[in-house]
């Protein structure tokens, strides 16, 4: 009897096992379509994510990729010299300042233009300010330092010209090379070029509020102010969490308002370096410009694991806290 | 009662008006100046007070712009590499998510974890660098759209989008004997076209704005990209131009200031074309993203 289950039992799986052979070979082309894209994958995200052991060796960049596999283990030296590099508290104090300031400006922007463009009543009106405050979201941040140059540069720099020209300053303001102004600076270019993006995300969710409310609202006597506190606001609960558990998942990287390592290297200078440089330009500089790779993918990968460990303990907390979660 | 809710509707209607208009006019104006300044002539916008209109207005800055065959160059391997790179992202990540599509396709679940899991996860910059590095691919052209020749996040939308299209669709053309790669060409690209539009302008602006690749995988001078060469003269600006360049700026009023305006205006002005298409589409794209895949 036991023997007879076990003998079917065993039967049955190797027939579905001939069946799921059966159709892997009818859908043989379409395994070839996706197999290209598992090459790909292979290639361009598996084998640098298997690379990432370099930061434990020490790697030499003309070993090629065989070299990160065959070069000699070194442990944590490279972790150790990065915590005992003189540039090290600076350099950490730079990433989590910026990352802190762009949260606290660029997540609440969006949400409150939102709920400025929902009081509008006139759609023509609406519809140019959204259309227009998107726009700099596709611009390439090069050219956006470029404005910003335009802007703030001391010889060309419009601002300094016309607050020259006013008699407001007596020498032109050094904006882009002042170290004192590089955060101001780098969130202010941030909330500039992405706040209308993030717009549309709100004024989606606002969009869902079910008209009637406001009616049951304004009949129970709220005024405009009231019923955005009591209404629109808690309506956008659900789009806010989610929001924010991405932004703070993503906060070492710059959140969701253009990436840090962008702005701090496209804004940053010689001059500016002491508040401008982040962990990520540091590894990029060290790596791929002195060639000292272990050490730069040591340093990538201390973000990277701090990253990982608040992208899932914000979604755990927000889970806890409100209900709603990524995954 | 009334009257005074009013007024205070009128007082906060007017306080919203007057935001989103200055709002408006931060985000419209620095292209606004680049633009006149671009029309403007170089050595006459140093002086200032060029805020409204171009006040000596001149073509010189395009026609050094086309001109010198540093930007002139720069500009077409740009136009290539937006071209390339999107076609070539738009193929694979269509053909790939054509395949996952089909609900009955043995061992989907391994490749979903596959490909979720390189959604979340990356080896860093240096670790990519050493791969592009082993296949050859540093300093050539394929650097700029190999690499990007697929899109895990618009592989999802498409995925979804494909599952959208009625089945009968393809059994027809299985009865007449089509082979996937028929069916695929033939019935599921033509009836797709939002999807690929959506896909196209997006991977397009994106390979049209990257500048990191040309900076630090290309060092061949002929490579660099529009963006890259803009990097450069903003970097730095205050160094005087080359002798050629120098002689044609005294006679012509060209600064080095001058064309690196307009080569924003040359950046962004095909953004600014392909922006009302975005629009139609990246409302769509949005909604096609929300739909789990």
């Amino acid at each position: 009897m036991e023997l007879d289950t076990r003998l079917t039992n065993s039967m049955v799986k190797t027939g579905q096992n001939a069946l799921l052979w059966k159709r892997f070979k009818k859908q043989k082309v379409l395994h070839v379509f996706v197999g290209l894209g598992m090459v790909f994958l292979l290639i361009f995200s598996y084998t640098p994510m298997f690379g990432i052991i370099m930061a434990f060796k020490d790697y030499s960049i003309s070993t090629g990729i065989k070299g990160i596999f065959t070069s000699e283990w070194v442990g944590l030296k490279y972790f150790d010299e990065f915590i005992n590099d003189y540039q090290f508290d600076r350099i950490v104090r730079n990433t989590l300042v910026l990352s802190l300031l762009k949260i606290i400006f660029t997540f609440p922007a969006p949400i409150m233009f939102a709920i400025l463009l929902n009081e509008v009543r006139h759609m023509a009106f609406k519809r140019i300010v959204q259309t227009i405050s998107y726009l700099p979201h596709f611009i390439s941040w090069v050219v956006v330092v470029g404005l910003a140059f335009s802007f703030f540069s001391t010889d060309v720099g419009i601002v300094n010209k016309a607050l020259l020209g006013l008699g407001l300053i007596d020498k032109p303001l050094d904006i882009l090379t002042n170290p004192d102004h590089f955060w101001g600076l780098a969130v202010g270019s941030a909330v500039w070029k992405e706040v209308g993006w993030w717009t549309i995300i709100f004024l989606a969710a606002i969009s869902g509020i079910n008209p009637a409310l406001y009616e049951a609202a304004q009949i129970d006597g709220a005024g405009r102010l009231a019923r955005i506190r009591h209404i629109t606001i808690p309506s956008m609960k659900g789009t806010i969490v989610v929001v924010l558990i991405l932004t703070i998942g993503s906060i070492l990287g710059g959140g969701l308002v253009g990436s840090n390592f962008e702005q701090a290297y496209l804004l940053g200078n010689s001059i500016n370096n002491p508040t401008s440089e982040i962990v990520q330009t540091y590894a990029f500089k060290v790596g791929l410009r002195d060639g000292r790779f272990s050490y730069a993918a040591a340093i990538d990968l201390i973000q990277s694991i701090i990253s990982v460990v608040l992208i899932f303990s914000s979604n755990y907390i927000a889970k806890r806290v409100s209900g709603s979660s990524l995954f | 009662m009334l009257r005074s809710q009013r007024q205070k509707d009128l007082l906060l209607d007017s306080f919203i008006y007057v935001f989103l208009f200055i709002i408006m006019l931060t985000m419209l104006y620095p292209f606004y100046y680049v633009l006149i300044s671009s029309f403007n002539k170089g050595s006459d916008s140093l002086l200032g007070g060029v805020y409204l209109w171009p006040r000596s207005i001149t073509l010189e800055n395009y026609k050094m712009f086309l001109n010198d065959p540093n930007w002139y160059r720069a500009f077409l391997v740009s136009v290539s590499r937006t071209v390339v790179g999107t076609a070539l992202g738009v193929l694979l990540t269509c053909l790939v998510a054509y395949a996952l599509s089909h609900r009955d396709l043995v061992f989907s679940k391994v490749y979903f974890t596959v490909i979720i899991f390189a959604m979340y996860f990356s080896g860093g910059l240096i670790p990519y660098y050493v791969v592009l590095r082993s296949l050859g691919l540093l300093n050539s052209f394929g650097v700029y759209v190999i690499p990007t020749m697929l899109s895990t996040f618009f592989l999802l939308i498409a995925i979804s989008f494909f599952r959208e299209i009625p089945g009968e669709l393809k059994e027809s053309a299985y009865m007449d004997g089509a082979n996937e790669l028929v069916i695929f060409v033939r019935i599921i690209l033509p009836v797709s076209t939002p999807l690929i539009a959506t896909m196209a302008l997006f991977l397009g602006v994106g390979q049209w704005n990257a500048w990191l690749d040309s900076a630090y995988f290309v060092q061949s001078e002929g490579l660099r990209t529009l963006t890259y060469r803009m990097m450069e003269v903003i970097n730095k600006s205050n160094t005087p131009m080359d002798a050629i360049a120098a002689a044609n700026a005294a006679s012509s009023g060209v600064t080095s200031y001058s064309l690196q305006v307009t080569s924003m205006v040359v950046s962004i002005a095909p953004i600014v074309c392909v922006y009302p298409f975005l629009q139609k589409y990246f409302v769509q794209g949005i909604m096609l993203g929300s739909v789990k895949g």
